[in-house]
């Protein structure tokens, strides 16, 4: 110890003299860090029966895990009406359900046996099949992540017992602010019947049964809907080789459809403040402008506008003035959702307590404003910039987060190499092209706004400062009701 | 020793699986000259480094005043130093004491409202409504002064600089052990890191003291009192550490939060934040050794606290009788027994961890120190109560090690027609039958393999790395990092049943039994009589539907209440004063309605 800390002394004692510490960062000098963007080409293989494969392994990895996840397009958008729940219910059935050859116990026994994980889940419009599992074990692993895949039995007392639970889980939509508003948004911005506002009730859970969850996989299982990924510890080709010999003969079965296209919303917005009375200590707060999608020309432009006004953090100007100025929240964003399949929304969150609802949307809108009435200055858009193409390799860390991408992108159907002029184009935006981008989304006419909170004083505003909710915009101020958490029926 | 052939094929298996995790990752550990540690991990996949340095003080290090101060302290960090975050330091410092002074005026005004709440003269000392005139008038004086600061302050600089430099995931966190403050940069903005972590530590501002409290106020409604059981979970963790620091939540009491100081502030940071008590943790692509004489420059000129960090003395005494809370929160109805155990780095620890592990089902993996337990669908409690006797949706164990102490959990949910009272016995049941059967071999051998397969989880990424090496340094050392496999792997069945029998006592327990309780009325004012006459759990709903049928004009409330009349035949008996209060008061609406 003491020769390591005379070591220390020394080194810094020279250091100190060879060099000094600048007054700021800014004069600091970096050598340059190349990146080369991983390309789809190097990482994609494809099955015989045509399912693309995604990989990225080493046979040098620290780590002796590897990771397969398949994906299928196909989720709720198909649920029948009636049966709402469908898809979700079967994406957690699946892995806990046993396999035709294997009781749902057995399964848990083998897996637990080698210490290896078998999950999956299915949201909207896809789900997975996912298993982590050292590489020692990998065959046993993947023989019944395939099992599992081919011929899953949903057995009858794991589906009823998640029955159960699920409608236990409704039971509990009305007890947050934030709950409420997960299920409130999606009627505003979809409508009643559109499959993005349907969520499960109890009638729906009760009518579900083994036979639906069969049809369903019946009806996914099919090539073209699957896409997978693979990471980790291994070899390119062996891997190749068994999930060909495996994955790789699937056919299409007697039910299989190739997914169809997901419906887009034909919902006629109502432009609004909505408010849901909740008796909270604070209030959450939504809001939607409608966007556009990642094919857009400008694209780029309204990300980088995005992130300037509340996508990254403190260097946003919503997070400086609601909250580093006036302390009114612990945290406020947007996000610019992207589509494919309708284009995406501009939304923001924040939560804020009851009576600083009205003063903090204000400043949110005065904000949004100024996008648009005046161009940023280089400095500031440079920030964002900067910050988007340094951090870019970031995205990229980890064998995990390259396949899972590839993947991504394309089940989704983007391109796959979308990415590789990602850092120029944003190196391109203007300070013009912000503010245009500004002007093209920040309608105030088009907000809906929604406040779940304690409505008499979210709507009265703040004592210190005046300023009624209803006096916001003009738009209208709507009160909503809550929903029936059974049954999803407004309540009145 | 001979081993049965049966066996020997799993054995083999286990013994040849995966290298330890931990013992794979090579760490290298570097003093400097003023007592500060680094550790770092050389890692160079990506052209990326995960940084962070750890303050070794979070909430236990409070006490009663200025409980919050070490989670508030790491807001003010990010506030920045005489170079960053301001554009003029000279009026800035002046500022900050002039701040400071009315500060002083303003706690002179709220220790009379203290003393008015003292004698019942105003309900809540921080409701606007009970000011003084003088208050007011200082509280507007403040805020000049902040709209004047606000003028020279160069809005969230650090973060600026991280930002454009590419940084990801600035953050920081405190927990009753620690406060971590982290980032991750490209690979070779290693130094602008040095720059920036130690000039926030060398030359710190505490800018925007006052208005970060509000923030904070804020932060507390959010992720404590507005999440369902949040102020419950709060009041349940203060019944169980009796006399230890973990008594107080990391964000403090809403009363301290509001009214602590700059003063305590400078205070708390000249005793725990100096480099003595500090450590580094760096995982990425960098060279070590330049690294070490990169750090040596930039936080080696701080000078360490000689005096030393005070310890905290106050031990949990045994608790000498079982305690129990039974709450009514806005969510499904829940059980928990909860025992005050051993800390993280507790010989026991491995074993209770285990307990829980296999209690709760060991595909909930460990990773971190004093973690373990889970929900896992092989887990004891899942297999008795959920699968085979169906008397609960879920149930899980867990185990919980810090550094002063720890605490053993067992919850379960009761499944519809059960309630959570039900849920006690048949946990105990279980408990039982580990302290009186042990666990089986094959259990424990599972139990191990997941811990391998559960640290390396964690240890695929340079952040990973980063916050499981941090999640030892905060309750231990590098060599407890080390040599968490090899304790695990030692782990005998002996040592299970030990625990099971040591660690739960009755008088040990604290139990939290949460029921449904209604949705609070949103209305405000005195209740209609006629409404408070109603079932209780029913008003909300029947209110709900009075307010919606207020709003209807003459020709639909008419029809509704031929609706109503229509339906009140078939209904049960119990449920008919619920729709004649309705009736009647729509009937009272329709007059008004058709009399104009």
């Amino acid at each position: 110890m003491f020769a390591r800390t005379a070591l220390a002394l020394i080194l810094g004692a020279t250091g100190a003299l060879a060099q000094s510490i600048p007054d700021r960062p800014e004069k600091l000098a970096f050598a340059p860090v190349t990146f080369q963007i991983p390309r789809a080409a190097e990482h994609k293989a494809r099955l015989k029966n045509g399912i693309p494969v995604y990989l990225s392994l080493a046979e040098k990895e620290a780590s002796p895990l590897v990771r397969i996840t398949l994906s299928w397009r196909g989720g709720s958008y198909l649920d029948p009406k009636g049966r709402e729940g469908l898809a979700q219910l079967f994406g957690a059935q699946l892995a806990r359900g046993g396999t035709a050859t294997l009781s749902a116990e057995k399964l848990e026994d083998r897996l637990e046996a080698l210490a290896a994980s078998l999950g999956s889940s299915c949201g909207d419009t896809s789900g997975n099949l996912s298993l982590t599992v050292l590489e020692q074990d990998l065959d046993e692993g993947l023989g019944l992540m395939l099992q599992v895949l081919t011929e899953p039995a949903f057995a009858q007392d794991r589906l009823d017992l998640a029955k159960r639970q699920q409608k236990q889980g409704l039971g509990r939509r009305n007890d947050a602010v934030t709950s409420i508003a997960s299920y409130q948004m999606p009627f505003l911005l979809y409508g009643e019947t559109h499959f993005a506002s349907q969520d499960p009730t109890a009638a729906s859970l009760d009518a579900l049964t083994r036979e639906d969850l069969k049809a369903f996989h019946a009806r996914l299982l099919h090539p073209s809907n699957l896409v997978v990924t693979v990471s980790g510890r291994g070899n390119r080709k062996a891997l190749l080789a068994k999930l060909d010999a495996g994955l790789g003969a699937l056919k299409a079965g007697a039910g299989a459809q190739v997914s169809p296209a997901v419906p887009a919303p034909t919902h006629v917005r109502k432009p609004g403040i909505y408010v849901t009375d909740k008796d909270a200590p604070q209030a959450m707060v939504q809001w939607a402008f409608p966007g556009l999608r990642r094919t857009d020309p400008d694209w780029h432009a309204a990300l980088v506008m995005n992130q300037l006004l509340g996508a990254s953090g403190f260097t946003s100007r919503l997070m400086k003035k609601i909250r580093s100025d006036e302390g009114l929240t612990y945290g406020v964003r947007t996000a610019l959702g992207a589509g494919p399949h309708w284009r995406g929304d501009l939304t923001g969150s924040m939560q804020t307590k009851n009576r600083s609802v009205a003063y903090a949307l204000r400043l949110a809108l005065a904000e949004m404003r100024r996008m648009c009435d005046e161009a940023p200055a280089a400095e500031e858009l440079k920030v964002i910039q900067d910050n988007l193409i340094e951090a870019f390799p970031a995205q990229w860390s980890g064998r995990q987060a390259v396949a899972a991408r590839f993947a991504e992108e394309a089940l989704l159907g983007w391109p796959e190499d979308w990415w590789v002029d990602f850092r120029t184009k944003v190196q391109k935006v203007t300070p013009a092209d912000v503010r245009r981008l500004a002007q093209r989304l920040l309608h105030p006419d088009q907000l809906l706004i929604l406040a779940v909170g304690k409505a008499s004083e979210m709507e009265a505003g703040d004592a210190d400062h005046a300023g009624k909710l209803a006096e916001l915009l003009p738009l209208p101020l709507v009160r909503l009701p809550l929903r029936d958490p059974q049954t999803l029926k407004p309540l009145n | 020793m001979s081993i049965p052939i049966a066996c020997r094929g799993w054995l083999t298996a286990f013994l040849v699986a995966a290298p330890l995790a931990a013992q794979s990752i090579p760490v290298v550990e570097k003093t400097l000259s003023n007592g500060m540690r680094l550790v770092m991990v050389e890692r160079h996949d990506q052209p990326t480094i995960s940084l962070g340095w750890m303050a070794r003080v979070g909430s236990a290090d409070e006490r009663p005043g200025i409980t919050g101060m070490a989670h508030l302290f790491e807001h003010m960090m990010f506030k920045g130093t005489r170079t960053i975050g301001t554009k003029d330091a000279k009026r800035d410092a002046e500022l900050n004491d002039l701040q400071d002074k009315v500060q002083t005026q303003i706690r002179q005004e709220m220790s009379i409202l203290r003393e008015r709440q003292r004698r019942g003269e105003v309900a809540d000392m921080m409701d606007p409504k009970a000011r003084t005139p003088r208050l007011q008038q200082l509280l507007k004086d403040f805020d000049g002064l902040v709209q004047e600061q606000r003028g020279l302050v160069v809005k969230d600089e650090m973060d600026r600089i991280y930002t454009q430099a590419g940084g990801t995931g600035l953050n920081a966190s405190t927990s009753q052990d620690r406060t971590f403050y982290i980032v991750g940069l490209p690979s070779n903005k290693l130094e602008l890191w040095m720059w920036m972590e130690s000039d926030r530590l060398a030359n710190p501002v505490f800018r925007e003291f006052y208005s970060e409290r509000d923030v904070i106020l804020e932060e507390r409604r959010q992720t404590l009192e507005s999440r369902p059981g949040g102020v419950v979970g709060e009041a349940f963790n203060a019944m169980t550490w009796a006399a230890n620091t973990y008594h107080w939540e990391v964000i403090g009491w809403p009363s301290d939060i509001a009214q602590v100081t700059r003063e305590q502030a400078a205070t708390f940071f000249a005793t725990y934040y100096a480099p003595n008590n500090l450590t580094a943790v760096l995982v990425g692509d960098f060279d070590p050794a330049k690294a070490e004489a990169l750090a040596e420059r930039y936080f080696g000129r701080i000078p360490a606290n000689t005096k030393g960090v005070p310890e905290i003395i106050t031990l949990e005494p045994a608790q000498p009788a079982e305690q129990r809370m039974i709450a009514e929160v806005e969510t499904t109805p829940s059980f928990q027994v909860e025992y005050k155990t051993v800390s993280a780095v507790h010989k026991d620890a491995p074993a209770l961890q285990a307990l829980a592990g296999i209690l709760g089902g060991s595909s909930a993996f460990m990773g971190r120190p004093g973690g373990g337990g889970g929900r896992g669908p092989s887990g004891r409690l899942n297999k008795a109560l959920v699968l085979d006797q169906k008397v609960a949706t879920s149930a899980s164990a867990s185990f919980r090690g810090q550094k002063l102490g720890g605490t053993f959990s067992l919850r379960a949910t009761p499944a519809q027609g059960k309630t959570p009272a039900d849920m006690e016995a048949l946990l105990q049941t279980e408990l039982d039958r580990v302290a009186k059967d042990g666990v089986t071999e094959a259990e424990l051998e599972r139990y191990k393999k997941a811990t391998q397969v559960g640290l390396w989880n964690r240890l695929e990424t340079n952040s990973g790395i980063r916050e499981t090496l941090s999640s030892f340094l905060a309750v231990g050392s590098v060599q407890d990092f080390e040599g968490a496999q090899a304790r695990f792997q030692a782990l005998t069945r002996d040592d299970i049943q030990r625990v099971a029998k040591a660690y739960f006592p009755r008088s040990g327990k604290n139990v939290l039994i949460t029921q449904r309780a209604a949705a609070p009325k949103a209305a405000e004012g005195p209740m209609d009589p006629d409404l408070a006459a109603l079932p209780e759990p029913v008003r909300a709903r029947i209110k709900a539907q009075l307010d919606t049928m207020m709003k209807l004009d003459a020709v639909a409330l008419k029809e509704q209440l031929t609706a109503l009349e229509g339906r009140l035949s078939a209904m049960p008996p119990q449920a008919r004063p619920t729709v004649e209060y309705l009736m009647k008061k729509g009937r009272e609406r329709l007059q008004k309605l058709e009399a104009k």
